[in-house]
């Protein structure tokens, strides 16, 4: 690798990429941290409310952690580990609720089991489950599907070849998982663990949905920064959400060190057993029943003309949600999404061409900084642009929504794309410096091409995530940019629970058209060229 | 007639040395293997060579001129590495022809001198293919022609075999002999097996522990080893494979 020695496009760009990020991720981090120094910390350290939400937090997310991460890891087993039928099926039911906003599920929870729900009045139940409950509920939907997409990636690269072994040996049922696979697992799942629990405690869309006077510590921070105006008392909040993601972050940083590099050596590939196999597809159906259903609760409440007194079909409620101006919030985030994707692919692949190809202090810089993300919740993120940001002339337009969204998804992508760009042969670059190939050629005709695959997963990542995100941009957006998914909780406030779910089906809509036309892509790619180009899922 | 020099090259990897007051010549169109363990060194002498690492002190000099500071692309030698960094999104036509397109005394012929070149490593019928779509000899033939495309004084070679099989290290081993007497190129060749070094070479440099311990015909190691190292490290193993081959025949 030629290190130090970057070429005048390197360099320029390196250059450009550091400015980047110590304008989107530094400063405005660090104008939270001087905000903190006005903040009275004697009186916030003591303050009852704080202490109390801080109580709730914990509570909410540890039992919904834990529900979910079990839950999540029955799904994967029976999925990997049992040849059941329909798996391809099962596997697009469980992710699907990935496609809508956190906040769509607490109100699908308030349809459902709200003091005026579907379930609550089918079961006659004396109120409906805000609170403590319904939170819990609504974070396990949130969180099921990302701790599915982490667990069943862990166990399918899991070698068969030990149970074998183990199996030839004689060894023990019950000895064979603590001699083999609790070892295996343990520091993969502690990542998951903490990913899962960072997801749900930083989330304020379930909470303020369905939470009622059940106040977390994100709702909290919501209501000093957008009701009161208070940025001090935010920025201690942000303090406090930041120290759970910082620690993921780090352990994540510290458990990904061993992990096995892509040799696997044998995956394995479960036979037909009958009782296992009819165990796993009953407990996949209820577990895609459970998550699908507010979507389903969507449909109804959407195309009936009033549930549920009057089921007939009607688009009464799609017409009035877009005279109250649902089409041009959609624009809105159509456009804000598509400029992520494309500002955000674009930057992560330019930054991983240095970093995954070559050693130096300033690429060192940009890795990190690029993970970091990872590390800084949206809200905690949203509340920092505010500070850095107000008075200049990227407040208040698109452009501020577009680079709070890139910031904030820039890790997942850009780690698959650096690990795409690293697995690339090492001596590349000096192939190209000895045939008289310059940098920019290189990343133009052969990096890039090598990677398309990727990138368009990319894309599609910024883009979902940006349609669905209601936590930076809520403090950023004003009345003309304001993106579509914040018409979930607006339009809840107004009653209009239908107007809420005809929201969220958009949402969905948009995103299941992305997901479809990166299936296109990626096939359209993979017959022009027969080579196996790494791709990541 | 003498075509590349070194002086005294020297370089520390974290204080550690990776060569050491490291001087030799090399003469036109002569094949050199340079022989030794693995870490000794090899790779960073041929990375030196070719400027893709500045070395901490002494120098290169290509003709007699001084090309120590040069970068890589104007010093008139071509690399092939192990594992033959193809472009893998290109056809094989099109990895022997692209880097032609940016030097402009090449690009008005750029296509026919392809062609002429995939016809005369036995490529014709796989031009269009793409390099996942063949047998790693193929695809170090690709990588030659790749380097020979720009038509290098010098090509160096960094263990171009050790990821093939025994047949086919054979027969390239022949056709890399045939290239060399047909475009009279100078071959610098690493590797650290012995009886391919003996096969290929007009000269063998030994090397120990970053530095070098002989540079002479294969004739003459085995009749004047410099030192018990080259005795050992060369003579014996030879003689080790010979006797085991010698073992399995019989
Ligand atoms: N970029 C580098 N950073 C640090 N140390 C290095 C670097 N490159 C090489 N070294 C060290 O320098 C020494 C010589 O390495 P070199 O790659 O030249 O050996 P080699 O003779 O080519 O070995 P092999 O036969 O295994 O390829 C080794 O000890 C190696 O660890
Ligand atoms: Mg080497």
């Amino acid at each position: 690798m030629t290190s130090s020695r970057h070429s005048v496009f390197g360099r320029t760009t390196i250059l450009l990429l550091c400015g980047f990020f110590a304008a989107a991720v530094i400063c405005p981090l660090i104008s939270m941290l001087i905000h903190l120094g006005d903040a009275d910390l004697p009186a916030l350290l003591s303050d009852e409310g704080i202490r109390t939400a801080t109580l709730h937090s914990l509570a909410v997310s540890l039992t919904a952690a834990v529900i979910a991460i079990l839950l999540a890891f029955c799904a994967a087993r029976c999925m990997t580990r049992t040849s059941v039928r329909f798996k391809g099926f099962f596997h697009v039911c469980l992710l699907t609720p990935m496609l809508i906003p956190s906040i769509s599920h607490g109100m699908g929870l308030i349809i459902l089991f709200g003091s005026n729900g579907i379930l609550t009045r089918l079961f006659g139940m004396e109120k409906g489950i805000y609170g403590f409950p319904g939170i819990v509920v609504g974070s396990v939907l949130y969180a099921f599907p990302v701790a599915y997409i982490m667990i069943s990636d862990i166990l399918r690269y899991e070698d068969s070849t030990p149970y074998e072994a183990a199996a030839v040996l004689g060894i023990p049922k019950h000895r064979r998982f603590t001699a083999i696979t609790a070892p295996y697992l343990k520091k993969p799942m502690i990542s998951v663990v903490f990913t899962v629990f960072t997801l749900i405690v930083t989330d304020y869309g379930v909470p303020l949905m369905i939470g009622g006077m059940y106040k977390t510590l994100p709702v909290l921070m919501y209501e000093e920064v957008i009701g009161r105006q208070n940025f001090a008392k935010g920025s201690f909040f942000g303090l406090i959400l930041l120290l759970p993601a910082v620690a993921a972050f780090l352990i994540d940083l510290f458990c990904k060190g061993d992990r096995r590099s892509g040799s696997v050596c044998r995956p394995f590939c479960p036979t037909r057993k009958q009782p296992r196999d009819t165990a796993a597809l009953l407990v996949l159906i209820l577990l895609s029943v459970c998550v699908v259903f507010p979507i389903v609760a969507f449909i109804t409440l959407t195309f009936t003309k009033s549930y549920p007194t009057d089921m007939s079909l009607s688009l009464h409620h799609v017409l009035n949600t877009f005279r109250k101006g649902a089409g041009r919030y959609l624009l809105n985030s159509l456009t804000i999404a598509l400029l992520t994707a494309s500002v955000g692919t674009a930057v992560s692949f330019l930054c991983a061409c240095f970093t995954a190809r070559s050693r130096s202090r300033s690429t060192a810089f940009l890795h990190l900084m690029s993970i970091l993300s990872l590390a800084v919740p949206g809200i905690v993120l949203g509340l920092s642009y505010v500070l850095f940001y107000s008075g200049s002339f990227l407040y208040g337009t698109l452009a501020i929504l577009v680079l709070a969204n890139t910031v904030h998804f820039f890790s997942s992508p850009y780690l698959m794309i650096y690990n795409s760009i690293g697995k690339l042969n090492p001596n590349l670059e000096g192939v190209a410096a000895t045939l008289g190939i310059g940098r920019f050629r290189l990343v133009r005709d052969v990096i890039l091409p090598q990677t398309a695959t990727t990138l368009v997963e990319m894309f599609s990542y910024f883009f979902i995530n940006s349609m669905m995100t209601i936590s930076a941009v809520a403090f950023l957006s004003n009345i003309t940019t304001k993106p579509i998914s914040l018409m979930i909780p607006q339009f809840e406030a107004q009653m209009l629970l239908e107007a809420s779910a005809f929201v969220s089906l958009l949402i969905l809509a948009a995103n299941l058209a992305m997901k479809g036309i990166v299936r296109l892509i990626r096939s359209l790619l993979s017959r022009k060229k027969p080579s196996a180009a790494p791709t990541t899922d | 007639m003498e075509i590349l020099r070194t002086v005294s090259l020297s370089k520390r990897f974290d204080g550690r040395a990776a060569l050491e007051d490291v001087s030799f010549s090399a003469e036109r169109g002569e094949f050199l293997s340079i022989l030794g363990p693995s870490g000794c060194g090899k790779t960073t002498l041929l990375r030196i060579l070719i400027g893709l690492l500045p070395p901490d002190g002494g120098s290169v000099l290509l003709e007699g001129k001084e090309i120590t500071h040069l970068p890589p692309d104007r010093r008139k030698m071509g690399i092939v590495f192990q594992n033959y960094a193809l472009f893998e999104n290109m056809t094989v036509r099109k990895n022997v022809e692209y880097a032609m397109r940016f030097r402009p005394s090449l690009r008005g012929e750029a296509g026919a001198r392809a062609d002429e070149l995939l016809r005369q490593m036995g490529l014709t019928e796989h031009a269009g293919k793409y390099p996942s779509e063949l047998s790693g000899g193929q695809q170090q033939r690709v990588a030659i022609a790749r380097t020979l495309a720009l038509n290098p004084e010098i090509v160096l070679f960094d263990e171009p075999m050790s990821a093939l099989d025994v047949a086919t290290r054979l027969s390239l081993r022949r056709e890399l002999k045939e290239l060399q007497r047909r475009f009279g190129t100078t071959m610098i060749y690493i590797t650290h097996d012995q009886e391919e070094a003996f096969a290929l070479s007009d000269r063998i440099m030994v090397m120990g522990e970053a530095r070098i311990h002989q540079l002479d015909t294969p004739r003459g190691l085995l009749d004047r080893p410099a030192d018990d190292y080259v005795r050992s490290f060369v003579l014996d193993n030879l003689k080790a494979k010979i006797d085991s081959l010698a073992a399995y025949m019989n």
